[in-house]
């Protein structure tokens, strides 16, 4: 192994090497559009038959450095733009270029779905691209919204910058099943396991292009992308250059239903410089600053169920409401009653007419909108240094560091305050090669848990047990009241108001001073989450297509990551330090083109993780050339997960329960081989059904999918189908189990009085998903599109009682009208976009209910003003202020008018 | 430029459409309770307003100023409510006979005006609510009686959940304490009516107020004195204590001196002479029987130093504790068939079989009632009233107190 990996240094060496020399001669010129007269940057020029080649910079200049003798040829090529060839006889000429625009309906290149770039018309699976100019042309005020608008996909939004894009189903606010890689690192929080593309990452301005993988894609890109992977290229300064900003001002919560009108701040920078042939840095930067989205479903609900049910704080004593937290805390008052029936026999019996059956009742809670008020603040700042090594080798060290404040959803909702997560990588990248090392860096700051923290502040300004605490004193004021014939819901909310005697009022001193002291408490004596979990990742490939063209085109990768989990004990089981978890994979890919009409792709991949055993992940693509610009694509491909660092390693008491690991740790930790577990459910129904506690397999899925992408009417139409069908094993799942506390055999009042836990277990179910989608892009004369597309994602064999948490509309659509540039000079643009998306049951770790059907429509307009460099843009998302949500739990999201200016945006 | 006026004007109807599909997002789902109904038809004031016959309580409720409570329809109530001619038979009572039976009836409600306080007609009238709703069909027939809270408490510095409690049983017929129900029950909207044919009026005094002050209990409460010697008036284990304890509920089957006096002569005799108090041996041995007569003749018996070694305070308190039931039991809920009962012994002997209970019923009343110790020979008769329902202090059965009911009777109940 060691001496394969000497050879394989120094094959990598002489890559880099074997083509150090310079240049001799120096051209230069300068683009620009021939319809608008516009200098047009990034534009890539080489030389013809050389690998020699540089981009135009923000004024549309280029100086190119070559080896050839003259005369050279150069061919001038940049997206939106007819390729170009100038025949340069004389270096001291200036050479002047205008670029013709012309039809880009699936021209564009993509790199994610076979990992070596080819036309997304050729793509083997279905692939999704958006490009830095369907960002400056799109209505949304946040580019990372653009990809709701995608074909198929799906985005739960759990507030202003904290959304969750997914494909074909398994929405949720932490998709563990959809991977995120900005430039090539897996975004995903190591500790908290949610990805953090939205708030850590790329800005507006740098973002160079998305890619969107949707389905399976663990082939190429490892554990996790069961439900696909979204892929963030950010811009080489090599070859976008110049300072760039874009200030954007805008208005939030203009009805004033949820708070009062406020502004929304978005400023996004980035500078780049080309400082020689060799060296190029860029720095950039981002600040979102508003008044977020708020949670406002006050509808009650069963927790441990998760279903919605009728009932207010005033109707319900046991009244729990989604966006209300402290209420999560539930006792029976019949303790309390039957202590005082034993003080006063007199009122015996009529106490036992009373407690006949449970009298629970929850505390007084918070709303959502009371305790956080939330103010989102996100600040990103990145960089990276890049040198060539060689014409063909660039080295990059690279940076993004962000921190924010937004609202999670999960098993609560989670105030994200502080949080802090930096991704530094080193990075080889040459034209057959790539080799990256990287690491994520994860401190969750002062982010806690809504219901831990509420509920602990709960006890702490009146706990709840004791002969002076809260349930006490509410029994007993409900004894009295019921005692002068008060009804049961008079009585219950009398008793509350005794009981409330002394609650903190919103914003007091009292309120502020103990909430605050107690968020900053790790569970579960307060909320908080001590997270700095961390990972560090080293991967490469090898694309040996020089050596092996004549028989296939083989790429061959390999990766290794290691989870460093450090909580303090506060999240994860890490008392005695970090745990580390170590997960390793290698592929190999071969493409081979049959009869020209033909071409077969074939992957396989190996993972191995330390706590489970290892996975092997085949992918077979067939992409069928029918006619030109006419390809028919068949793949059959598999994905898995392995259980997430929390799933293997969490160890939180929430007070009513303990959610748990799966790894092997915790049986001991809890005796449970000697002590055992039950399933709660079944013991409450009195059947004692023992929980084993097996190891936790990965969870997979195997998918077929065809789909056909053609240009028709000459050239004008983009037509992208696409139908796929998937069986999910191995369904990862939570389960509710309980624990004697003394040890002794179990019983049904154990239901209430044991040990909770929820438990990680696999499902034995097997579920099967299907769907479809359809895309059309439509070129219109004078530069208008128009664009449609709708899928279509369904679950079925779903066994009853099964969660699957699907979370996805049977049917959604998008539509958009725009022009990048019409009218004299070509300087006005616009983009109506309108999405619709089918009501549907919602399953989630908080709570579960029906979403109705939501609509939007987002608008832009905007004006170039082509000598500056610089673009007005008025636009407004959710024009119409319709308030959607779509979880359970979830902000509901309104309007957002907007006005911007950018500068030398590409 | 007509394409683009073309394309212009299919944009704005796409816009239009766009506009008037979206223009509306739905609310989340809501889940719609159930409609709590107010309750149709009278409430409980409102009907007794309604009776003609109920005029005089009416009155006595109105005056208590508890009419908005009951009127009140999102409480709910259960009355005892007595006719026109309880009404009258209670105020002939407590005027002592001033205000004459055949009165008109606004005499009574003048006299309830005038002469009733304020806080006396609360008292009466809170004693005859419970707040819960109680229809016959729920009133337990179990023995002891299952006691309900009235509303009235009677001291509510001492505990604010401190409730005077009234007795409802179905066994023997529909009984609220030893007062008959005397029709179906009255559904109002907040609650229920149980018509009665007599007041039932609350107690006002403890046990040991009667047993303290009754000319004709001299010997019980010297003998609850001497069970109780040594033992401060606080402790629990204070016999005293308890008949002076507002959560006791208890029935004390009162021996009468005679009755006293016989048991203690008799046992003086047997004493002195190892014989049996019979008319025979009491010829025989004159001596005996006048000095056991004498020791007996008083209650100081139980203070005599002569006797403290045989009528210790552990002896006493033996025969005190037979004579007490720890619940409450009117004679109308004494069985009519021989039924026995445990007592305050069976705390110290819990395999005792207690006392047996029986009653005789006339209409509606008890015309006769027994207790009958393990060690007697022959029943002890309860001194049942000689008219219906005397109270305290001058009845002799089903005297009800604060903390239990008080029956006199013939024997010293022996538990061996």
């Amino acid at each position: 192994m060691l001496i394969s990996l000497r050879y394989f240094a120094a094959f990598i060496m002489a890559n880099i090497v074997s083509i150090a020399t310079f240049a001799q001669i120096t051209i230069s010129g300068n683009v620009t559009n021939s319809t608008s007269n516009e200098a047009v940057s990034a534009v890539s020029i080489t030389v013809k038959g050389s690998g020699t080649g540089t981009f135009t910079d923000d004024k549309g200049n280029f100086k190119l450095n070559s080896t050839k003798s003259l005369p050279v040829t150069l061919l001038i090529s940049s997206v939106g733009f007819s390729l170009q060839e100038v025949q340069v006889t004389n270096p001291a000429d200036f050479v002047r270029v205008n670029l013709i625009p012309s039809n880009i309906l699936g021209q564009e290149i993509v790199i994610s779905a076979t990992r070596v770039p080819e036309r997304i018309l050729e793509s083997p699976v279905s692939i999704e691209r958006v490009s830095a100019a369907n960002i400056r042309n799109a209505p949304s005020a946040n580019f990372y919204d653009i990809v709701t608008t995608l074909k198929g996909v799906d985005v739960t939004t759990s507030s202003l910058t904290f959304k969750t894009p997914t494909t074909r189903g398994f929405g949720g606010s932490g998709n563990v099943r959809f991977n995120q890689l900005v430039d090539g690192m897996d975004n995903q929080a190591p500790g908290l396991n949610f990805s953090v593309g939205a708030i850590i990452g790329l800005n507006e301005v740098d973002i160079d292009n998305i890619e969107l993988l949707s389905g399976a894609s663990s082939a190429l890109y490892g554990p996790g992308g069961m439900n696909g992977t979204m892929l963030m290229s950010s811009k080489n300064p090599f070859k976008f250059q110049g300072l760039s900003f874009v200030i954007k001002e805008g208005i939030m919560h203009t009805d004033e239903s949820e708070r009062s009108l406020s502004p929304y701040h978005n400023w996004s920078l980035r500078w780049g410089k080309k400082v020689s042939e060799r060296f190029a840095f860029k720095i950039t930067s981002e600040l979102i600053q508003a008044k977020d989205w708020i949670g406002t479903d006050y509808r009650d609900y069963n927790r441990s169920s998760g279903v919605l049910k009728a009932g207010t704080r005033t109707t319900d004593p046991n009244y729990d409401g989604v966006n209300v937290f402290g209420d999560e805390t539930t006792a029976d008052i019949r303790q309390v009653l039957n202590g005082i029936a034993g003080q006063a026999p007199f009122l015996a019996p009529f106490i036992s007419t009373l407690t006949t059956k449970p009298i629970n009742v929850s505390r007084t809670g918070y709303t959502e909108q009371e305790i956080i008020d939330p103010n989102t603040i996100n600040f990103k700042l990145g960089g990276s240094l890049h040198y060539k090594l060689s014409p063909n080798t660039e080295a990059v060290i690279a940076g993004y560091w962000g921190t924010g404040n937004t609202i999670y959803t999960g098993a609560s909702r989670y105030s994200i305050k502080d949080f802090k997560m930096g991704q530094y990588k080193f990075e080889l990248t040459n034209k057959n090669w790539m080799f990256r090392a990287y690491t994520t860096q994860e401190n969750a700051g002062q982010s806690y848990n809504l219901s831990a923290t509420t509920q602990n502040f709960n006890e702490g300004w009146k706990p709840s047990p004791g002969n002076t605490g809260w349930y006490s004193q509410y029994g007993q004021a409900y004894l009295s009241s019921k005692l002068t014939g008060m009804s049961d819901m008079d009585a219950h909310n009398a008793a509350r108001a005794v009981a409330d005697i002394g609650r903190p009022k919103i914003g007091s001193p009292e309120f502020n001073g103990l909430y605050n002291s107690i968020r900053k408490l790790p569970v579960p004596a307060g909320g908080a989450l001590l997270d700095k979990s961390d990972l560090y990742s080293v991967e490469g490939n090898y694309n040996l297509s020089s050596v092996t063209h004549s028989f296939a085109d083989i790429l061959i990768g390999a990766n290794y990551r290691r989870y460093s989990l450090n909580s303090q004990g506060t999240l994860f089981a890490d008392y005695n330090g970090p745990i580390s978890i170590n997960e390793f994979g290698a592929y190999i890919q071969a493409a081979r083109e049959l009869t020209g009409y033909l071409k077969l792709t074939a992957s396989a991949r190996y993972d191995k993780n330390e706590n489970f055993e290892g996975r092997f992940t085949p992918r077979i693509t067939a992409v069928f050339k029918v006619a030109e610009n006419n390809n028919l694509r068949l793949s059959y491909q598999t994905a898995y997960r392995f259980p997430s660092t929390q799933m293997q390693w969490i160890n939180l008491d929430l007070n009513s329960y303990k959610l748990i690991g799966g790894n092997k740790f915790f049986e001991q930790f809890y005796h449970f081989n000697t002590n055992p577990v039950y399933d709660r459910d079944l013991l409450s129904k009195g059947s004692k059904s023992q929980q084993t506690f097996n190891q936790l397999r990965p969870e997979a899925i195997s998918s077929f999918e065809g789909g056909y992408k053609a240009l028709l009417i000459k050239s004008k139409l983009l037509l992208d189908l696409y139908g796929y069908y998937g069986q999910y094993t191995d369904f990862l799942g939570r389960k509710t189990v309980v624990q004697s506390k003394t040890g002794a055999p179990i019983t049904v009042a154990d239901t209430a009085q044991g040990q909770v836990y929820s438990v990680p277990i696999n499902s034995t179910a097997k579920v099967n998903t299907y769907g479809f989608g359809i895309g059309l892009d439509y070129s219109l004369p004078r530069n208008f599109t128009i664009s449609f597309n709708a899928a279509s994602d369904n679950l079925t064999n779903v066994p009853a009682n099964f969660i699957t948490s699907f979370n996805s509309p049977k049917y959604k659509l998008n539509a958009s009208f725009g022009n990048t540039g019409f009218g004299k000079g070509k300087q006005l643009g616009f983009n109506v976009v309108y999405r619709w998306q089918d009501g549907f049951y919602f399953q989630g770790d908080l709570a579960n209910g029906n979403i109705p059907t939501v609509q939007t429509l987002d608008a832009q307009f905007s004006y170039k003003l082509p000598k500056t460099k610089s673009i007005v843009k008025f636009g407004a998302t959710n024009l119409l202020n319709q308030y959607y949500y779509n979880a359970v739990g979830n902000s509901f999201v309104g309007g957002l008018y907007y006005v911007s200016f950018g500068y030398n945006i590409y | 430029m007509i394409s683009i006026h073309k394309f212009k004007s299919r944009g704005l109807y796409f816009i239009a459409a766009i506009i008037i599909l979206s223009a509306c997002n739905k609310e989340v789902e809501q889940f719609t309770e159930p409609v709590t109904v107010a309750p149709a038809g009278l409430a409980l004031g409102e009907t007794i307003a309604a009776n003609t016959n109920n005029t005089l309580f009416y009155n006595l409720v109105t005056r208590a100023g508890l009419l908005p409570a009951i009127n009140n329809k999102a409480t709910t109530f259960t009355m005892y409510v007595p006719d026109n001619n309880a009404m009258k038979l209670f105020i002939n009572a407590i005027s002592g006979g001033l205000v004459p039976l055949a009165s008109p009836d606004a005499v009574f409600s003048g006299f309830i005006s005038a002469n009733i306080p304020v806080p006396t007609a609360a008292t009466i009238v809170s004693y005859n609510i419970i707040p819960q709703a109680l229809p016959s069909a729920s009133v337990p027939a179990s023995f002891p009686n299952f006691q309900y809270p009235t509303i009235f408490n009677p001291a509510p510095t001492l505990s604010a959940f401190l409730r005077l409690t009234i007795f409802p049983t179905s066994r023997n017929g529909a009984w609220v304490n030893n007062i008959p129900i005397s029709g179906a029950d009255i559904i109002t909207a907040n609650g229920i009516i149980h018509p009665t044919a007599f007041l039932v009026t609350p107690p006002q005094r403890f046990l040991w107020d009667r047993i303290n002050t009754d000319a004709g209990l001299t010997y019980l409460k010297a003998a609850l004195i001497r069970a109780d010697s040594g033992v401060a008036p606080t402790s629990p284990v204070s016999l005293i204590g308890a008949l002076n304890n507002i959560g006791a509920n208890l029935t004390v089957f009162a021996p009468t001196d005679a009755a006293f006096q016989l048991t203690l002569t008799g046992a003086i005799f047997q004493g002195l002479t190892g014989l049996t108090l019979t008319p025979a041996n009491a010829m025989a041995q004159p001596i005996a029987l006048g000095i056991a007569t004498g020791l007996a003749s008083t209650p100081a018996v139980f203070t005599n130093p002569v006797l403290y070694s045989v009528l210790t305070a552990q002896t006493v308190k033996g025969i005190i504790v037979y004579h007490i039931l720890g619940s409450r039991a009117f004679t109308n809920n004494f069985s009519t068939t021989p039924a026995s009962s445990p007592t305050l012994l069976n705390s110290a002997v819990p395999v005792h079989p207690g006392v047996t209970l029986q009653a005789t019923f006339g209409v509606p009343f008890v015309t006769s009632a027994t207790v009958k110790g393990l060690g007697n020979a022959t029943a002890s008769n309860i001194i049942i009233n000689p008219a219906p329902l005397i109270p305290d202090p001058s009845g002799s059965s089903d005297q009800h107190y604060l903390n239990g009911v008080l029956h006199k009777i013939d024997q010293v109940l022996l538990p061996f």
